[in-house]
């Protein structure tokens, strides 16, 4: 579903401020516990209605980045119909990175919040 | 089958690139995952052929997502010591938390002495003031330990909380069983007491090996681009399965010990029977050298 309105502007702006958030995005699905490719995906996607759809391509390469940082470990699974799924887990320092991260975002936020209002 | 189309788009898709181990993987988990996107999109009512086309659309460019990655793994042609590295990320110790483990530290210590004084006495009342004052030692040693695996260092990330609390008291526990000995040692308490402290060291020895087995990760990513780059040959990384082996090694260790200090306690005498420990405790460590560093082949 999509929000008429919001112009399409904000949309994309909107989606940049996300797309800078997918490392901490995908992190706090993970604190949540262990997950595999698609489930994270669908995790995010349903959180937010629908309405904002990370793209598979960036999934794959933050999935990447984080396992190359430490901060997520990959196993495959044993399924015996279908693909094998790979599945992730965060880590202790993928933990603290992430507290970290939300610590900064509600930081930034709250001084954003107070720029945007007195400029009202 | 939508599921056939799947494993024709997915190689239609990646023709071209050259196959590593890297590309297969990524091959391999996207195959999975259309899989399940594919059976999403078919319970919403798409027809096999739509939902097979477009889960592969949703995927995006493969072919910029395989440079990226290639790009993104390259080794940088000049890499900076790791002295340098060490002194950029340098994280500077919180004066709170050096406060707190200097107050620690100095409740742990006088207590250590009380303890002995009170220990060594003679009246009835002492042997338990010498309990409380190995209380308050192993209680000073479980906050340092919590509390200093909770910092986070240049190198590390700092600790979960419960993990860090479970380490101070491994190392809390293992105090107070080793200041119980003390007291039986010197006389204050009755010898036959040591199934006490010997449960308690037992007890952390298992607390211990379980923490170790399920630790993760906490190395900053600098610190591990350069362990990749140098080969470390500490086994338990490579091989989890061997690190639990190793938590039932001890287990199974420091049962053994138990049971032999009653059966020598019981026979030969307690004093002897105290000998299980030690010899428990050079047991594990051969353990943990020939497991952490196996001999080569």
């Amino acid at each position: 579903m999509t929000d008429h309105t919001v112009p399409a502007a904000d949309d994309a702006f909107a989606a940049d401020l996300l797309r800078g958030h997918t490392d901490t995005i995908v992190l706090g699905v993970l604190r949540r516990g262990e997950r595999y490719g698609f489930e994270i995906y669908k995790t995010i996607r349903d959180a937010t209605g629908g309405r904002y759809e990370i793209k598979e391509a960036t999934l794959y390469a933050t999935y990447r980045r984080l396992e190359r940082d430490g901060l997520a470990e990959s196993y495959w699974g044993d399924e015996t119909q279908g693909g094998r799924r790979k599945y992730y887990r965060i880590t202790d320092a993928g933990r603290s990175v992430y507290h970290r991260n939300v610590t900064a975002w509600v930081a930034t936020r709250t001084i954003i919040d107070s720029l945007l209002e007195t400029s009202d | 089958m939508a599921i056939d189309n799947i494993h024709r788009l997915l190689d239609e898709a990646f023709a071209g690139i050259p196959s590593t181990p890297e590309v297969q993987d990524l091959k391999e988990e996207m195959r999975s995952n259309l899989i399940a996107r594919v059976a999403e999109l078919e319970a919403g009512g798409s027809t096999p052929q739509d939902a097979a086309h477009r889960a592969i659309r949703e995927l995006g460019d493969i072919h910029a997502l395989v440079e990226a990655e290639s790009i993104a793994t390259a080794q940088p042609a000049v890499r900076p010591s790791a002295e340098l590295l060490h002194a950029r990320y340098r994280v500077r110790p919180k004066p709170a938390f050096v406060v707190r483990v200097t107050v620690a530290a100095a409740i742990g210590a006088a207590a250590l002495v009380f303890g002995v004084v009170l220990g060594s006495g003679a009246t009835a009342a002492e042997p338990v003031a010498a309990l409380g004052m190995a209380g308050l030692l192993s209680t000073a040693v479980f906050w340092i330990v919590a509390d200093s695996l909770q910092q986070e260092t240049t190198t590390n990330h700092p600790m979960p909380q419960p993990r860090a609390a479970g380490y101070g008291l491994g190392a809390g526990v293992t105090v107070l069983g080793l200041g119980l000995t003390a007291l039986i040692v010197i006389g204050a308490i009755p010898v036959w007491v040591a199934f006490v402290p010997a449960l308690l060291v037992a007890g952390a020895a298992v607390l211990f090996a379980f923490l170790g087995a399920t630790q993760t990760n906490r190395h900053k990513a600098w610190v591990r681009e350069i362990q990749r780059s140098q080969v470390v040959a500490n086994h338990f990384d490579h091989d989890p399965a061997s690190a639990a082996r190793f938590g039932i090694y001890s287990a199974a260790i420091w049962t053994t010990a138990l049971v032999a200090f009653i059966v020598l306690g019981l026979t030969v005498g307690w004093w002897w029977a105290l000998l299980a420990f030690p010899a428990a405790l050079v047991v594990m460590f051969v353990t943990l050298a020939r497991m952490l560093f196996p001999a080569k082949r």
